[in-house]
């Protein structure tokens, strides 16, 4: 066994587990301890289904070529452009995030990441009524009641039950699982509602009208009726008797509650629900973040241009538009001429009637691996893989920042996904 | 800039560290610092001549970097109708009470200011601060670090353990690349995570048994002893609460025995004293407690305090103080957000608007006045509006305006609500300030405080960061608040080391600015490191390994050192 | 050939995941997300065996995947990772939000005869998205 590093930090899911013990040798990498399987994988598999060098499109195929043609050919595409697409983000460093804020603006474009389809509605939500919101370790050292709604950390982020949510022992905690009563929400039985002391099976589409009954109770509000959303009051009305009689209590929800009929609407009845819950014992929400640092992305829109999402510099200053400067909407009604895809893979996820206009527009994708949409991309430029060949800056999905190391050399001539975006800016500057 | 000589040539100069109040003179600047006398030759002019030349402002409390993110993203609304376009040197952004990272930058720099300090850093997210200080131009920065409700700060103070509270606060500044120690409701953010607060100073912390007075004497006295350049900075109890001056009062005078370090006198800062001189016992007898709060400081030189002047806008209230923004959500029914950090702090946020025809907000107006014309010492009152949460520190000319001029503030006083002249002083108040003391208040009242040596004055090897204002005090009104107003929003030019990055209010050059950070080295740090390593694993969800911020994050820095 | 409506629910799964990071275009990651889970009482209603194809029909588009026996949803619903596949299956309309309906979609499940091929990323590609 060669070199074991400790408190390595893994980027796979919004977990960002930062103590895993890995062994390096003659370019391989294999994790020692704490790493989940998704993350051994991860590590394993690392210089699996590479792009293997720059590559743009010529008669239909895509052809090898050097960095620097490939960065002329995206400079060009991008100035071209009258209204390009910026997108993805949710898999790269927040460095990375910088550069393509200053990209979209130089360009005139729009700058859009992946929360996009998955926590735009819980950003929209948030917007409109708050978030009480804590991080992971005060879950860990004081909840006593953990509710999982519409998400399955057992299947999506494997690490979060053991590292933050259910079983550790905390300052307040001392008996860890014992200590806590696991709740489960779902539609479907999952791992995680497997293992829940209390799993509401709920009907799809109705977490608008559990959460808000569960709301008018709290509040001492009467409720005739005898079930709601397939769930009996009976066992309602013991949630919420177990809400208000907790210490500190935690919502955890996923893409249950934003993907589901209702979506924007189901975030702020839950919001609401944890907000009023204040009144009574202290209870907090937080949202299950996918990608590694898909908050990250918002964090760093932030700053730069005030806001999360679906930002558009056509105007020369930002202007945020869910809905209107979002990738989807904006792909599938055929508004934007070209577009740079930046660790994300839209063509696997977005709806196939939005990929289908990504594969007529010209498209630049830069990415450690092959995706879908590298394969109907007319440049796509290799990079480093954040977090194992590049390090640089995530935001894991409680908002706590943490710096992702270098473990390990890219192959040569490979660049870090910011560096790629800053040859592109100085290009573009260059061509006009 | 390296190698670069500037003029600026016969202003009206104002940098009363060096005892200049007024005079007509020359400013050299070499290397990017203020120089002896040189030769014109070959050097850049600056025409200064019926201007006002002024060291660039230092602002000490300003929040900029942190947890203001979470309010740029939480109030879109906020930003809409006041955009920043690019330009061919500029950055694009948005502004009002929440302006992002370059244009926090740049319009700091249109006014006249270089270094502004954010105070009120979690450790744990220190590092996103710090990313953000790298994409705010122009302005010389550094972070306060919370440490009033923080795991060690208590559990040390519970167990006596003086010394390695002092370990902890040495080591912590370095790992996080920290300024200074601040305090926000001492325990009483740790106490709202159970649901409470604590409202008196003896009130005991739950789960620690200690007393917000134990902190922050405690925390005073270790601050002191390691010699930090600034003072603790305290956020008080019952902040924004009717009868709160009296808990300031208290506050203060627990201090006023504790030994400070050698070179200075004083031991604390009270941050945004506004919010917490209140009389009154409940909304509706609601009156000004700044008379007492005023004298209390005239009598005692053991402290210095900022205002945190509100101003009439719609602005955003952003504080670590949880359960305040609890309580500011109950009484506005605004939308709040709240965040408690792990083992260090809590925090909210919520909109808020201050209306001339609110009793209260009128009352709070007046305060703020107030106490900057009360405090008779101006090195130890500074102008601040505790951006954002008393309105945009682009609003501060405003605040200039008023202390300047006495009919500005009478003429107001009859537009806004009576109880701002019946319950206050301020009506009575005749006191006008004059252009020395508006610069002690702004630049070189704050730097002095924060211990900063190279700023806050014009003196030789001063950084050159100089601001010129279009006023021309032997023919422009002192009380001419328009005129007043105007020159002080848009400086004529700013230099920053000796680079001119502001001409007629427009940004023309955009340097990145440097971090100042406080490089502890107490030999206690070696008492702590067995319960670092613990408590970090036990009790954070990093470990002690990912805690520290690398210095990737700070590209331009300057390490402080202690005064012991 | 009988027809059973149900309503579609996608999702992540950590097989999903671990092959993800083998490779988008691998046969892991094909295995394990064209896929989708079907209630045991509704797959014997329709004469499904395990890993027989199956179309699945939603106003948007069909896809065949091949079928899985779950006990973890109840009868009416249906599961499938979230990716190539189901993107097939899903409207652009987001609602002036963004964001698409991903899940608690209305669907049709009809069995398919053994020989019917599920459709590979790059027939994905070359069917539906390249112009």
């Amino acid at each position: 066994m060669g070199k074991v590093l400790k408190d390595v930090v893994c980027s796979f899911c919004g977990c960002l587990c930062d103590n895993l013990e890995i062994a390096v040798e003659n370019g391989k990498i294999n994790p020692v301890s704490r790493a989940c399987k998704v993350s051994i994988s991860r590590f394993v598999n690392y210089n699996k289904d590479r792009v293997p060098y720059p590559m743009i499109r010529e008669k239909g195929g895509l052809v090898k070529t050097s960095l620097d043609e490939a960065i002329n050919k995206a400079a060009e595409i991008l100035s071209r452009a009258n209204w390009p697409l910026i997108y993805g983000l949710s898999s790269s460093v927040c460095e990375a995030h910088r550069k393509c804020v200053e990209l979209a603006e130089l360009v005139g474009g729009v700058i859009d990441q992946t929360a996009t389809v998955c926590h735009a509605p819980t950003i929209l939500a948030f917007q409109e009524i708050g978030e009480i919101h804590a991080t992971l370790g005060e879950i860990k050292n004081r909840s006593d009641l953990v509710i999982f709604w519409g998400c399955n950390p057992l299947d999506a982020h494997l690490n979060h039950f053991v590292r933050y949510s259910v079983t550790p022992k905390g300052l307040y905690i001392s008996k860890g699982r014992k200590d806590r009563t696991v709740v489960a929400v779902d539609v479907r039985e999952t791992r995680t509602t497997r293992v829940a002391d209390i799993f509401l099976r709920i009907e799809p589409g109705k977490d608008y009208e559990l959460l808000s009954v569960l709301r008018a109770l709290i509040n001492g509000k009467e409720i005739d009726l005898d079930k709601v959303a397939g769930v009996s009051m009976e066992e309602i009305r013991e949630l919420a008797e177990k809400m208000v009689n907790c210490r500190y209590g935690v919502i955890f929800f996923g893409l249950g509650l934003t993907m589901s009929r209702g979506k924007h609407y189901n975030v702020m009845a839950a919001l609401s629900l944890v907000r009023d819950l204040n009144k009574k014992t202290r209870f907090v929400i937080i949202p299950m973040r996918g990608h590694y640092n898909v908050k990250g992305a918002g964090v760093v829109l932030g700053w730069q241009t005030g806001y999360p999402f679906a930002v558009d510099f056509s105007r020369g200053y930002p202007r945020y538009g869910p809905g209107e400067f979002s990738a989807v909407n904006l792909l599938a009604n055929g508004e934007v001429d070209a577009a740079l895809i930046l660790a994300a893979d839209p063509a696997a996820n977005f709806p196939v009637s939005a990929s289908k206009h990504l594969a007529r527009i010209p498209t630049v994708v830069i990415d450690p691996k092959i995706s879908m949409t590298s394969l109907i991309a007319d440049v796509v430029i290799p990079s480093a893989v954040s977090g194992i060949e590049a390090e640089g800056t995530a935001y894991r999905m409680d908002g706590v920042p943490i710096r992702l190391r270098k473990i390990i050399d890219p192959e040569p001539g490979v660049l870090a996904d910011s560096e790629v975006l800053q040859l592109i800016i100085d290009r573009v500057k260059g061509v006009r | 800039m390296q190698g670069e000589r500037v003029i600026i040539r016969n202003g009206f100069v104002y940098d009363p560290i060096n005892k200049v109040n007024g005079e007509r003179m020359n400013i050299y600047i070499e290397n990017g610092k203020i120089s002896e006398e040189f030769k014109e030759e070959g050097a850049k002019v600056i025409d200064a001549t019926g201007k006002v030349v002024m060291p660039g402002g230092v602002d000490i409390h300003s929040h900029i970097a942190g947890k203001i993110n979470a309010a740029r993203l939480f109030r879109p609304e906020d930003h809409k109708g006041d955009v920043v376009s690019k330009t061919t040197n500029t950055r694009s952004g948005v502004g009002y009470s929440l302006p992002s990272t370059f244009t926090t930058g740049y319009r700091y720099a249109s006014m006249g200011y270089t270094t502004v300090f954010e105070p009120a850093v979690t450790p744990l997210e220190a590092r996103h601060a710090h990313e953000e200080l790298i994409d705010t131009p122009i302005i010389d920065s550094g972070l306060m670090v919370c440490l009033g409700n923080n795991y060690f700060t208590l559990k040390y103070i519970k167990e006596g353990e003086v010394e390695k509270l002092k370990g902890f606060i040495s080591w912590l500044m370095k790992a996080v690349k920290g300024f200074s120690v601040k305090i926000v409701n001492p325990g009483g953010q740790e106490t709202w995570k159970w649901g409470k607060n604590v409202t008196s100073l003896d009130d005991k912390v739950i789960g620690f048994d200690v007393t917000p007075k134990e902190i922050v004497t405690n925390l005073a006295r270790v601050n002191e002893e390691l010699g930090m350049p600034h003072t603790i900075h305290i956020h008080c109890n019952n902040l924004g609460s009717p009868g709160n001056y009296e808990i300031t009062i208290e506050t203060m005078d627990a201090l006023r025995n504790i030994k400070p370090v050698k070179g200075r006198k004083n031991v604390v800062h009270i941050a945004h004293s506004q919010f917490n001189s209140y009389g009154g016992k409940t909304w509706r007898d609601f009156s000004s407690g700044a008379g007492e709060v005023a004298d209390y400081i005239n009598k005692h030189s053991h402290v210095t305090t900022c205002i945190g002047q509100v101003i009439f806008t719609n602005t955003t209230t952003i504080t670590s103080d949880g359960p305040w923004q609890y309580r500011l959500w109950l009484l506005t029914g605004n939308k709040w957000t709240g965040a408690d950090v792990e083992l260090e702090t809590s925090g909210g946020i919520v909109p808020y608007v201050f209306r001339k025809r609110n009793p209260v907000n009128a009352i709070q107006w007046a305060v703020g006045l107030e106490l900057l014309l009360l405090i008779r010492d101006p090195w130890r009152v500074y102008l601040t509006t505790d951006h954002p949460n008393g309105g945009p520190f682009t609003l501060y000319p405003q605040v200039i305006g008023w202390l300047m001029s006495r009919k500005s503030r009478e003429e107001l006083l009859k537009k806004i609500h009576k109880a701002a002249s019946t319950r206050t002083q301020l009506p009575g108040i005749r006191r006008e300030y004059n252009l020395e003391e508006i610069a002690i208040i702004t630049r070189a009242g704050t730097a002095k405080s924060l211990g900063l040596k190279s700023k806050g004055h014009l003196g030789v090897g001063a950084d050159a960061d100089v601001a010129i204002y279009s006023f021309n005090p032997e023919k422009d009104s002192t009380s001419d608040y328009e005129k007043i107003v105007s020159s002080f929003s848009k400086a004529a030019y700013t230099l920053k080391n000796g680079e001119i990055v502001v001409k007629d209010g427009e940004i023309i050059g955009s340097p990145m600015g440097k971090t100042f950070w406080v490089e502890c080295k107490a030999p206690q740090e070696q008492e702590i490191m067995d319960d670092l390593e613990k408590t970090f694993y036990n009790y954070y969800t990093v470990t002690l390994t990912n805690f520290p911020v690398q210095f990737d994050y700070l590209p331009l820095h300057e390490p402080l050192k202690t005064m012991v | 050939m009988e027809t059973l409506d149900v309503v579609l629910i996608t999702g992540r799964t950590d097989k999903q995941g671990v092959t993800l990071e083998i490779g988008k275009t691998s046969m892991d990651y094909y295995e394990s997300v064209a896929v989708v889970e079907l209630n045991e009482e509704d797959a014997e209603k329709l004469g499904l065996n395990e890993n027989q194809p199956v179309k699945v029909e939603t106003e948007n588009g069909a896809v065949i995947v091949r079928c899985k026996y779950s006990k973890s949803v109840k009868p009416g619903l249906a599961f499938m990772p979230y990716g190539p596949w189901t993107s097939l299956l899903m409207t652009h309309n987001t609602e002036g939000i963004s964001m698409p309906s991903y899940k608690g979609v209305k669907a049709k499940i009809t069995p398919q005869e053994e020989k019917m091929k599920v459709l590979t990323i790059e027939e994905i590609l070359d069917q539906f998205i390249r112009g």
